[in-house]
């Protein structure tokens, strides 16, 4: 029987292509099909499962490691302790004077928000801290792509997608995966994170961009508009200020510590997150469900009482007296609020309020 | 350890110290050790052994197998989705191949070349990758500068992935003619 000639060959023959470029493509290919075919799912289940495994090697891994930092900032720490006890005094002195105007200054705005009935702007507003879950970070996401932590606490520990992570210097990120006992947490730095945030101060509103391995971006006009004009009061975020939740999109809480708002010399506004200002070993994963809008409670809205109309306008025809009768606005209600002519060719007449100066928006003094 | 890295140590040897490097720089930086542990070049380490074992065995399935294998586990490690660097890995050692036959002279500036060929090359398909993989906030910058560094230190890597003796085209070269 006749053998094909290529099915042979020769001893000492060299090949065209080494074997090892043919598996190369090969694979290559295989992976890129891989990548498409799977697509970026942070809740594969696959990679999460893997995630349990791969915390628990990581918990293993790690206890040496953390054992060893212990010791070695515990002989960091006696090498000069009669110099730390003595700069730990004078910034305990420091820190008195600072307690005493920080009490003075809470009396006085917790006496301004029950003036004003402001309802409570605690910490994370609607977070449910309470029933917040304490987990240990076990693996980083180790690449130059993603900015992910995975955590030892999974859906048996009750964790859930959406949960926020937060440690004691701010917000961390948002678990994205859960697995049986370990979850994979979203950071801020990651290219796929947007966090709608706010000067504390300025109240000025941002968005933080996520640039993986530089600090995240503040976009203070993330959708800038192409159409008409708006003029407004210039505002812009203040250098070094800090920067909180604004709750915007219902994804974080309001008022959670971001970081601290730095402008570069390009005019650029930077983010340095609070939480990484040391290593994340712990964190803290609570739920937030977000708050649900009128529309989506689905509750009736009380309508009130009814309009007692007097007899001379009841029998008037409706439109002009929509033309010519303007509701009055509340005195202490904002400008925003201010009622504005519907259908009038007039201009709009100044609100009755007028807009606090912008020194009253600054700061309190110190 | 010397012995190992020494340019007539047995073979088997330093290739499996190679891949216990290559293994460590991939599950090291994803330890919260520190930022110091997440440093170049320890993400991207494997692209020395890529580039290494593609002058030394490029005749052989099992190098681009346990690549691929490599990528697969910092895929994991970095949350998906898997494939990405995989692709790059192995991407690096098909590169390294051709990249051996072009720097033929077995002086230090030519393999050197050879391999910030390579991480360029590796790059730009990081680039690409990193759009499909990650959406298109995704940036490739942060791989680019990590592998600039680690082009920048290979000289240290050389002895582990390939002794000085022997230069980059002489286990390999013959099987191209």
């Amino acid at each position: 029987m006749a053998r094909r000639r290529g099915a042979v060959r020769r001893p000492g023959a060299q090949r065209l292509i080494p074997l090892g470029a043919v598996a190369a493509g090969v694979l290559v290919i295989a992976a890129i099909v891989l990548i498409l075919w799977r697509g970026r799912a942070p809740s594969d289940q696959a990679i999460v499962g893997a995630d349990d495994s791969a915390a628990a090697i990581g918990q293993v891994a790690t206890g040496p490691a953390r054992d060893a930092e212990g010791v070695f900032a515990r002989l960091g720490a006696m090498w000069d302790a009669a110099g730390r006890v003595r700069a730990l005094e004078a910034e305990n002195r420091d820190l008195r004077s600072w307690r005493d105007m920080a009490q003075r200054l809470a009396e006085r705005n917790a006496r301004f928000e029950a003036l004003l009935r402001m309802p409570p702007d605690a910490f994370g507003a609607g977070a449910d801290l309470t029933r917040s879950i304490a987990a240990q970070v076990v693996l980083d996401s180790g690449g130059p792509f993603t900015r992910t932590l995975v955590a030892n606490a999974g859906a048996e520990h009750g964790v859930r997608v959406g949960f926020i992570a937060v440690n004691e210097n701010g917000l961390v990120g948002r678990v994205v995966s859960v697995g049986r006992r370990s979850s994979r947490i979203l950071m801020l730095d990651d290219y796929n994170s947007r966090v709608p945030v706010m000067g504390a101060a300025s109240r000025v509103r941002a968005l933080a961009a996520g640039q993986s391995s530089r600090p995240p971006e503040l976009l203070t006009q993330p959708t800038a508009p192409i159409g008409p004009r708006l003029e407004y009061m210039e505002q812009d975020l203040r250098d070094g200020e800090r920067v909180i939740t604004s709750g915007d999109g219902g994804v974080y809480p309001r008022g959670l510590t971001v970081g601290y708002a730095h402008r570069l010399a390009s005019g650029e506004w930077r983010l340095t997150p609070s939480a990484a200002q040391s290593p994340i070993d712990f964190v803290r994963i609570a739920p937030y469900d977000g708050l649900e809008t009128p529309e989506r409670e689905g509750v009736v809205a009380d309508p009130g009482p009814p309009v007692r109309r007097p007899a001379a306008l009841a029998s008037a025809p409706e439109a002009p007296r929509r033309a010519t009768a303007t509701p009055a606005a509340p005195r202490d209600a904002p400008p925003s609020l201010a009622a504005a002519p519907e259908a009038s060719d007039a201009p709009p007449s100044p609100p009755a309020t007028e807009p606090p100066p912008p020194s009253a928006l600054q700061a309190p003094p110190q | 350890m010397t012995g190992v890295l020494a340019p007539g140590a047995r073979l088997g040897m330093r290739r499996i110290l190679g891949a216990v490097v290559a293994i460590i720089g991939v599950v090291i930086p994803a330890l919260p050790l520190g930022p110091l542990t997440a440093q170049p070049p320890f993400p991207l380490v494997a692209l020395w052994a890529a580039y290494g074992w593609a002058s030394e065995a490029p005749s052989t399935w099992r190098t681009p197998l346990f690549l691929f294998a490599l990528g697969v586990l910092h895929d994991q490690m970095a949350g998906g989705p898997y494939g990405v660097f995989a692709a790059l890995y192995v991407f690096a050692f098909f590169v390294g191949l051709f990249a051996n036959r072009m720097m033929s002279a077995p002086n230090l500036l030519a393999v050197w070349g050879g391999f910030a060929a390579t991480c360029a090359a590796t790059s730009a398909l990081a680039a690409f990758i990193a759009l499909a993989a990650y959406g298109r906030n995704a940036s490739a910058l942060a791989f680019m500068e990590t592998a600039a560094i680690t082009a920048l230190l290979f000289p240290l890597a050389r002895p582990l992935y390939m002794p000085s003796a022997i230069g980059p085209q002489r286990a390999g070269a013959a099987e191209w003619r």
